[in-house]
């Protein structure tokens, strides 16, 4: 009998040190998570760090630089201001200049784009039929970058773009991508 | 089927463990859990683990939070779940500081709660703690110090009376960083009396 007790007195122990291991693992993985909506609430952008992917914004950005964006309702987006947005039905954010911009009284805004880098403005990446962008479309505006440093993740995503067959595909990877670095 | 499992069967006097000798935290926790193993079997005390349990709640409400806030925001993306990121961020960081403050103040050092239970069962325990140190002196880079402190506070009386020893860890441990299990009995045997025997 006491044989038992003490079996199960050291399972117990060891629960109780499993769990707590358990949940040190977990404390590391919610810290990094809650930094990162932390940023996300403080910025007002969903995605406050990006990478990026593409030549098309030489010399400003290279490939492989981080950019920290703001998302802030009350600032008016202007011509000559670098935004990251997303096309409608496409989860890649792009990060380009802004050409021209219509603003109506009533604060709603639609805006022109194009890649410092590229011949053509961004026309042809936008949904079908789109021919501007609204201020839903923006992720964010550049506020600062670090250089260089998400050479990582294009290592890790060159791969699958090469994978990519469907030629209009194709112009889109070369006209200007970037893209969402996880932190989570 | 029921006998004793042979890693079971052997007791840290028995067995005891060997570490890296240069490795301070791997000293620390060594002897620790030899402290731990003297107080528990040589004396019929049992283990409490209030303290740990604290430290397990604390940390899972923290995780609890940081759930809540991943769910929410995959259920409503991000511009409508600002003010719920919000309240979930401040409270998961709120949550990391009331867990160091736990540690630093609560729980100082304490590795082990052991409790002298009443055998007729009427007055309140006695409480043994157990807490210890491992410093280094300024001049080496090698902490070798090991301060063991015994505290016990009487169930019925609510009084506390404690003993400290201060040896240096080359006491308990042979050449090859064999735990010398006979040591370390010794001082918690000698804590233990001195504890008992102090005047209130």
């Amino acid at each position: 009998m006491l044989q038992f007790d003490f079996l199960d007195d050291l399972r117990r122990m060891n629960m109780r040190q499993l769990f707590y291991q358990v949940l040190n693992f977990a404390m590391i993985v919610s810290s990094a998570l809650m930094i990162w909506k932390g940023l996300m609430v403080v910025t007002g952008s969903e995605s406050p760090i990006v990478v990026v992917l593409s030549g098309s914004m030489e010399p400003a950005f290279q490939r492989g630089d981080l950019l920290f964006l703001t998302n802030y309702e009350q600032e008016p987006i202007r011509a000559g201001e670098i935004v990251v947005f997303k096309v409608e039905g496409r989860d890649i954010p792009i990060v380009h200049r802004v050409m021209k911009v219509h603003e109506k009284d009533d604060g709603s805004v639609k805006f022109l784009t194009k890649g410092d880098n590229n011949n053509v403005d961004d026309r042809g990446l936008y949904a079908n039929g789109q021919a501007w962008l609204n201020r839903k479309d923006v992720v964010g505006r550049a506020r600062g970058y670090v250089p260089f440093i998400g050479i990582v993740t294009i290592i890790m995503n060159d791969y699958p773009k090469f994978k990519l067959e469907d030629s209009s595909n194709r112009m889109e990877a070369e006209a200007s991508t970037s893209l969402h670095l996880q932190l989570a | 089927m029921f006998g004793p499992h042979p890693l079971m069967a052997q007791t840290m006097e028995e067995n005891p463990p060997k570490v890296n000798k240069w490795d301070g935290n791997a000293l620390k926790n060594a002897l620790d859990d030899a402290v731990k193993d003297v107080l528990l079997t040589q004396f019929s005390y049992v283990e409490s683990h209030k303290l740990l349990d604290g430290r397990l709640i604390i940390s899972s409400v923290a995780v609890g939070f940081s759930i809540f806030a991943l769910a929410w925001d995959w259920l409503y993306p991000f511009p409508q779940s600002r003010t719920v990121m919000c309240v979930c961020v401040m409270a998961y960081f709120v949550m990391m500081g009331v867990l160091t403050w736990y540690t630093t103040c609560l729980e100082h050092g304490i590795f082990c709660t052991a409790l002298n239970k009443d055998a007729a069962g009427i007055d309140p325990d006695d409480v043994w703690n157990a807490s210890s140190s491992l410093k280094r002196p300024f001049f080496s880079r090698f902490d070798n110090k090991y301060h063991l402190r015994l505290a016990q506070r009487m169930g019925k009386t609510g009084k506390g009376k404690e003993a400290h020893t201060t040896l240096t860890v080359e006491h308990f441990f042979d050449d090859t960083g064999k735990l010398l299990y006979g040591s370390v009995a010794k001082e918690v045997l000698r804590l233990h009396s001195d504890v008992d025997n102090k005047k209130n």
